[in-house]
């Protein structure tokens, strides 16, 4: 079944449709299945460390974790700034803009 | 509905809480949350901005009610009619005075965004002003919009279904969050005055293209030198692709709380500074991508991380593509889903409706009884996908009951 998954494209809409209503799956493993990400990342983060520092894990936890609701999500500016200082990031985004010229001229 | 009160829906967690309370008052159903932050052992149960929103709630419906368990982890709501501001019901003048307790960490947007939602079906317009000492005007390092952008970038959505009289979010002060990111002293009022039998049915098939960018750079009690560089790294990176670029620049002094002590009852105290910037393309067809970004309460940035960290943030949210911003889907989504009974369409880029909060919320809807979600690929290169929903046809139950 992994290799199924694996060969899959990710981002398919009719994969999307029979996984959202899924209730067997919390809506983060939805995000992760759907976007063909490997499953195994997901599962290691419960079992980081020994038994006995359950006490401890769980407090360092709370200062982290996305439990809450967020408006705007969290991201990494540094990563941003390196895609969107990029050349070819921003030449592909050009396209949404109206003032991007679409003769493929130099838009300048 | 045919018995008097139907079984409460359960639900577990303190994930999209607020969104949750917001689609049983709007349907009607009463709702059972239980195990709310029940793992956490330093403050387990409902939080400070949650409780403030169950207050809120309280007094804009009328008939509600609210059962907490002993340590908070535990919430029954059951809805009442949804009445606005009418005299007699917590509004003195036609105006419901919210106070904001000063240990929330919540920007106001955190309020305001799911009462407008609430207010279209309102028996009475909507006019809250959100006060008290715990007020965030700006963005907050939890999350949440600037006051700007809830006006600017959610409060337009509405004109889309119809919604669009006497509509006026008004800044009244401003506040980004205090120290340790708890509590501000702003002031907004939102005037919601056109409620309607249903939202029409929204087709959104177009992004259209990026035409025009605006946004509001705020400074409260620090220098307005901190709006220009803001500005300015902004436009650095956004002015090669989008020429019409124009941020307004608004600086007011900082906001005084009363913080009475043994030696002075009448003693006040600054709280709130700080300074940020909200960002709100356009597009050609109007759709709205926004982005928010404010300095930390810790302080130690300088104003032009904030201004190109925002202007990145909203070419990430421009390159999601789509007619809907990951800010604005909640809202609009909720609202297709409370129209007519009629299929409405919706461009969604795709990493947008990856999200688990798109997800959960469809799944929310289905549990809340409307139906199912359909997707199918869009045409065209940009790989967004059509999501088709169905109203519900039973949107505004507060009117059709009274």
């Amino acid at each position: 079944a992994k290799n199924l998954h694996g060969s899959k494209k990710a981002y398919r809409t009719s994969e999307l449709a029979r996984l959202m209503y899924d209730e067997s799956l919390s809506p983060a493993d939805v995000v992760r299945k759907w976007k063909g990400a490997d499953e195994s990342n997901g599962a290691e983060e419960e079992n980081g460390e020994g038994e006995e520092d359950t006490f401890f894990m769980k407090a360092k936890q709370e200062g982290t974790d996305d439990s809450e609701d967020r408006a705007i999500p969290r991201y990494d500016y540094v990563e941003l700034e390196k895609k969107w200082t990029h050349e070819d990031n921003v030449e592909d985004l050009r396209q949404k803009f109206s003032s991007a010229n679409l003769l493929k001229e130099n838009a300048g | 509905m045919a018995d008097a009160s139907p079984p409460p829906l359960r639900f577990t967690g303190q994930k999209s809480l607020v969104h949750r309370l917001v689609l049983s008052t709007l349907t009607g159903r009463p709702v059972r949350i239980s195990q709310i932050r029940s793992s956490s052992h330093t403050n387990p149960g409902l939080a400070p901005h949650e409780v403030s929103f169950l207050r809120l709630l309280e007094a804009i419906t009328n008939g509600s009610a609210i059962e907490f368990s002993y340590t908070g982890t535990t919430l029954v709501y059951r809805p009442g009619l949804i009445t606005g501001s009418v005299a007699g019901h917590g509004a003195s003048g036609g105006v419901i005075k919210h106070e904001i307790p000063d240990t929330c960490r919540r920007g106001a947007s955190y309020f305001l965004t799911p009462l407008c939602l609430l207010a279209p079906f309102s028996k009475a317009p909507v006019n809250v002003l959100l006060t008290g000492p715990g007020a965030i005007t700006s963005a907050t390092p939890a999350g949440d919009l600037s006051v700007d952008s809830v006006r600017t970038a959610i409060l337009p959505l509405y004109a889309q279904f119809g919604i669009t009289n006497n509509l006026e979010l008004r800044i009244l002060r401003r506040s980004n969050p205090g120290p340790g990111g708890k509590g501000g002293g702003g002031e907004v009022q939102l005037v919601f005055g056109h409620q309607v039998r249903l939202p029409k049915t929204l087709h959104l098939l177009n992004p259209g293209r990026v035409k025009r960018v605006r946004g509001v750079a705020y400074a409260t009690g620090v220098a307005a030198s901190n709006n220009a560089r803001t500005i300015e790294a902004a436009r650095g990176v956004l002015n090669p692709l989008v020429a019409d670029t124009y941020v307004f620049s608004d600086v007011s002094s900082a906001p005084w709380l009363p913080a009475p002590d043994k030696a002075n009852a009448a003693a006040k105290r600054k709280t709130g500074i700080g300074f940020g910037l909200s960002l709100v393309a356009e597009s050609s067809t109007g759709v709205l991508y926004s982005a928010d970004v404010a300095s930390g309460p810790a302080g130690g940035e300088p104003p032009e991380d904030i201004g190109r960290h925002c202007a990145f943030q909203l070419l990430e949210s421009i390159a999601q593509g789509g007619c809907v911003a990951r800010a604005a889907a909640p809202t609009l989504l909720t609202l297709m889903a409370m129209g007519s009974e009629d299929v409405g369409r919706v461009h969604v880029g795709r990493d947008v409706l990856a999200t688990e909060e798109v997800i959960g919320l469809g799944r929310d809807l289905r549990a809340f009884g409307a139906s199912g979600w359909g997707l199918r690929d869009a045409e065209g290169e940009g790989g967004d996908v059509v999501v088709s929903i169905v109203g519900r046809g039973v949107g505004n139950v507060g009117r059709k009951m009274a």
